[in-house]
């Protein structure tokens, strides 16, 4: 006799058929993701990567946590407070350029970009000559 | 915990690297860069394996000079590179000309 009183409620167990609704949604918004992945982030991480490892090579932080940790006894703690100020200092420095990029068009932070790292090559070359 | 010798390493290193060539270049990345994010975790792996490399080599010297020998060479490297900021001509001109 209970059995008769479930059609009624019959209707709400539609709502079960939504999970391929957003199973559909979740393939079309994996695409982008998985595009994403495989494309900007890495090349840009190298790239930084690169370009920020060869230019400090030798310059004064490196020199300068150089003899800091020679002439201290705990060259960990030397490590330490150099990391935070390099994180610190390079997170500015995105900050900064995030902040330029809401104000200029690409084309002009291309150009700037590319003086900007011209500018850094030519430091370097004054700091191989020079130093 | 020798918090002096942190803080000290801590406000040596962020005073050098404000406005030096590194901060330049990860300005100038992340703002033409369309993942920023990427930009500042590629500055941070190479800043923080440069500064392994310079401790490193750092406490490889200590092994083999005695620690007044070391003071005063690091005196000496820290004047030069005071000098080196201080000096205005010599920098700006160079740059301007390899720029071109």
């Amino acid at each position: 006799m209970k059995l008769s009183t479930l059609p009624p409620s019959l209707p709400t167990l539609e709502r079960p058929i939504e999970p391929a609704k957003s199973a559909q949604m979740r393939q079309s918004y994996q695409k982008p993701a998985a595009s994403k992945l495989e494309g900007l982030p890495w090349k840009a991480f190298s790239s930084t990567f690169l370009t920020i490892f060869l230019a400090e090579m030798g310059d004064k932080t490196q020199i300068a946590t150089l003899l800091m940790s020679a002439e201290s006894q705990s060259p960990g703690l030397v490590f330490a407070g150099a990391a935070a100020a390099l994180i610190a200092t390079s997170l500015l420095g995105v900050l900064l350029g995030r902040a330029l990029a809401t104000k200029f068009s690409p084309k002009t932070l291309d150009t700037a970009a590319g003086v900007c790292l011209l500018c850094v090559s030519a430091m370097l070359c004054w700091d191989v000559v020079h130093f | 915990m020798d918090w002096h010798l942190l803080g000290i390493s801590f406000i040596t290193v962020f005073l050098a690297e404000i406005g030096d060539k590194s901060q330049f270049a990860a300005i100038a990345l992340s703002g033409s860069s369309k993942s920023p994010r990427a930009v500042f975790f590629g500055t941070v792996t190479a800043l923080l394996l440069a500064s392994l490399l310079g401790v490193l080599a750092g406490e490889g010297v200590s092994v083999l000079f005695p620690a007044r020998m070391l003071k005063a060479i690091a005196a000496i490297g820290f004047a030069l590179i005071a000098v080196r900021l201080l000096w205005p001509n010599a920098n700006s001109s160079e740059e301007s000309e390899e720029a071109l």
